[in-house]
């Protein structure tokens, strides 16, 4: 009997071990070399973030991909994950499980991270083998975008990991059904004031009963809008040092308070449907970057709406988060994963992504001026494309799980009316300070 | 003489009792397999897995005692266990309670029917998936637009946002938890009633005993046993609570609602430190087993044995 819990014990040890040699094995893949396959042919498994709702987009266009390509077996695997943070959870987990992925698309959110751990390929080979194709891509993309993926997207030793995709801004859908019906004007150059937006809101409330706005602490679409408005931000410019609690964020916060204690938007705390009140005209605007079109053309709204800059109190603002694809150190095809690269930065692509339904900008000017981009669009979606020029990478540190819990956590308190706005945005700012000191 | 010996005498006899083995083991190996390399294989691994410094994306590091040496210092840590033992304890006073009247309700009901549907209605929340349940409650509970706020304000109550108040945000959860989980407990209680023998209630009532003393003094310690087993269920079940926290508040407000098993998943899956992670869910293998042992030589003071 001894015998045999030993032999059980022994049999436990080396699962065990198993598991822990694959873990180590397979961990970053820090030290693989991978190898080059062939461009045009080999497989090739290629991650992103994608929910049901547009995953018939993305397939459209993998399907598009194999048209030209019908030797490269595309194996893409949406994940629908809700958020970068998660994203980057999700991937990494799968990454140290042992999963091969040759390309991984990520946002700002999770891309320094991904850059930080030496597990990307330095891409500047493969630029350099098609330098026309990418000088291509630079010429037609805003100077802004390729300057943020240079600051901070790039590898521990500034080599190129990452060619930046489309991005989002954040922009306000304005339903002109609920603002024709208060008698408030839509802002006719697309900018308004924080105190024209409450006044609107204030008629709106008292003429139709509907919400302004929604009351959310999501990062990307809740506080930066309302800190970039009003010159502020969570972190300063190069991410070193938290600035959640200067005087102009604490402003933010209690304007974006103040409009829950006014009514004009709904208290937080619970399941607030924004697309169905939007639908039902019991809500003036919706907030989003691009992703809000795939509601709105459902919802048959897109002749009613009107995308409106955010509106500001001391300068036009915006965050701007946008897509990256790189190829992995691991990648046993890194010809075909740059082929796939090239084709989703061509034109056509873009062109192809916008018209069937993507929901991100397309980074190529051309596209985003193009009617692939702005038919069966609210009018006045350009503007998603222009405030690139005034927009804010948003802040993703390396620990931006943590980092995006704070920020949200004192947010919420703060709209919630559970904390007064500078002593929460106090505590949040010593929280991640302690975050970037790490 | 040992058995073994007289086996060994009998000509096959140990051939015999070699195939019985072997057939045994055959029949248990696909669980025992399965036990090895969801149960005991991850366990082992998270032992190790305490002892290093892992992101997941690069590779691992040893660093000794010192993920145990930061459960010591950790200053969330406290409040995390607070939250869960909060949790665990009204799981535990909630769900027998209720639990038992509503068996002792149903086990009374004359008509079958009646009694059937009773039975299904307790157990189908149960049924549902937590995802599911997390979301309806959330909509229920919102402070603007949900039933129970609505219905409230008709009456002239005003409510506290209940989600959103940190204050109220975790007894809200366990009150959805026991909306939840409720039919569960209800049903082995019912179990454990119906397991008391009828001769001795109708004995007692012809000894001329009251209802409550039938009930205090033959139906509560016969079920006593039925009783520590759902305290052991609900105390486990209740120290793993993860789903409705991560899908209704993600531990908020203010840290309100963080337990345990959701703090792990945030220093594993969030902060990516998977070391301390470890570390964090030995701590909850030993609080477990802990608090289980100690219900086991607390249960001699109030379980009927005999």
């Amino acid at each position: 009997m001894h015998k045999r819990v030993k032999g059980l014990a022994k049999a436990a040890a080396v699962i065990a071990a198993a598991s822990m040699m694959m873990a180590g094995c397979t961990a970053g893949g820090g030290g693989g070399t991978g190898a080059e396959g062939s461009p045009d042919s080999g497989e090739l498994s290629f991650v992103y973030m994608g929910d049901a709702d547009q995953q018939k987009a993305f397939n459209a266009l993998f399907a598009e991909f194999n048209k030209e390509y019908p030797d490269i077996k595309l194996k893409a695997v949406g994940i629908p994950s809700g958020n970068w943070a998660t994203f980057s959870t999700t991937v990494a987990t799968r990454l140290a499980g042992g999963q091969k992925i040759d390309i991984i698309q990520v946002a700002t959110e999770g891309q320094r991270l991904f850059a930080s751990k030496g597990i990307l390929t330095d891409l500047a080979p493969y630029i350099e083998q098609d330098q026309d194709v990418v000088d291509d891509y630079w010429s037609d993309i805003s100077p802004n975008l390729q300057k943020f993926n240079e600051e901070f997207a790039s590898g521990p030793d500034g080599e190129t990991v990452f060619i930046p995709g489309g991005f989002n801004t954040m922009a306000m859908y304005l339903n002109t059904s609920v603002f024709d019906k208060a008698g408030v004007p839509i802002p006719e150059d697309g900018n308004w004031t924080w105190d024209e937006f409450v006044a609107a809101g204030k008629q709106i409330k008292e003429k139709t009963g509907a919400y302004l706005t929604g009351a959310g602490s999501g990062y990307f679409v809740d506080v930066m809008p309302w800190l970039t408005t009003n010159g502020a931000s969570t972190f300063n410019e190069d991410w070193t040092k938290p600035t959640y609690n200067t005087g102009e964020a604490v402003e933010s916060a209690e304007f974006a308070r103040s409009l829950v204690e006014m009514g004009l938007a709904p208290k937080p705390g619970g399941q607030f449907d924004g697309n169905t009140a939007f639908k039902q005209d019991k809500l003036a605007t919706l907030n989003g970057g691009r992703w809000p079109v795939l509601g709105i053309r459902d919802m048959d709204m897109v002749d009613k709406t009107v995308v409106v800059n955010w509106p500001t109190q001391t300068t036009n603002g915006s965050p701007v988060g946008w897509d990256a694809w790189n190829i992995t150190k691991n990648s046993e095809n890194k010809q075909a994963a740059w082929t796939f690269i090239k084709f989703l930065m061509s034109s056509e692509a873009g062109e192809y992504f916008a018209e069937i339904g993507g929901t991100i900008v397309p980074a190529r000017e051309s596209v985003a001026n193009s009617p692939a981009f702005t038919d069966n669009a609210p009018e006045g979606t350009v503007r998603l494309s222009e405030a690139m020029s005034f927009a804010t990478p948003i802040p993703s540190i390396d620990q931006g799980a943590e980092s995006q819990k704070v920020i949200e956590e004192a947010w919420a308190t703060i709209i919630a009316g559970q904390g007064e706005a500078q002593k929460t945005l106090d505590a949040a700012q010593a929280e991640l300070e302690s975050l970037v000191g790490e | 003489m040992s058995n073994d010996t007289i086996e060994a005498r009998r000509p096959g006899a140990l051939l015999q009792r070699r195939r019985a083995e072997a057939a045994g083991w055959m029949f248990v190996s696909p669980a025992v397999l399965l036990f090895l390399v969801f149960v005991a294989g991850p366990f082992v691994f998270a032992i190790v897995l305490a002892f290093l410094k892992w992101d997941l994306l690069t590779q691992p590091e040893f660093v000794g005692m010192a993920n145990f040496e930061r459960l010591f210092s950790d200053p969330e840590l406290p409040g995390v266990l607070w939250n869960t033992f909060v949790f665990a304890f009204a799981s535990i006073v909630t769900h027998l309670l209720f639990g038992l009247l509503l068996a002792l309700a149903v086990n009374s009901l004359i008509s079958r029917v009646v009694g059937y549907f009773a039975r299904v209605a307790i157990f189908f929340p149960f049924l549902i998936s937590w995802a599911a349940v997390s979301l309806l409650w959330k909509y229920v509970l919102d402070p603007t637009f949900g039933y129970v706020g609505q219905y409230a304000a008709m009456v002239g109550i005003e409510l506290p946002n209940f989600l959103a108040d940190p204050a109220w945000a975790l007894p809200a959860i366990i009150f959805i938890d026991l909306w939840h989980t409720l039919g569960f407990t209800f049903i082995i209680m019912l179990a454990g009633l119906q397991t008391v023998p009828s001769e001795l209630i109708e004995a007692a009532r012809t000894d001329g005993a009251s209802s409550w003393q039938i009930f205090w003094t033959v139906t509560l310690p016969l079920m006593s046993p039925t009783m520590f087993f759902a305290t052991i269920i609900t105390f486990i079940g209740a120290f793993q609570i993860f789903d409705p926290i991560q899908i209704i508040t993600k531990g908020g407000p203010q840290g309100s609602t963080t337990t345990i098993i959701m703090y792990l998943f945030e220093k594993g899956f969030q902060a990516f430190d998977m070391g301390y992670a470890a570390a964090v869910a030995l701590l909850v293998f030993v609080i477990v087993m802990g608090v289980t042992l100690l219900q086991f030589l607390g249960r001699r003071r109030w379980v009927h044995e005999s």
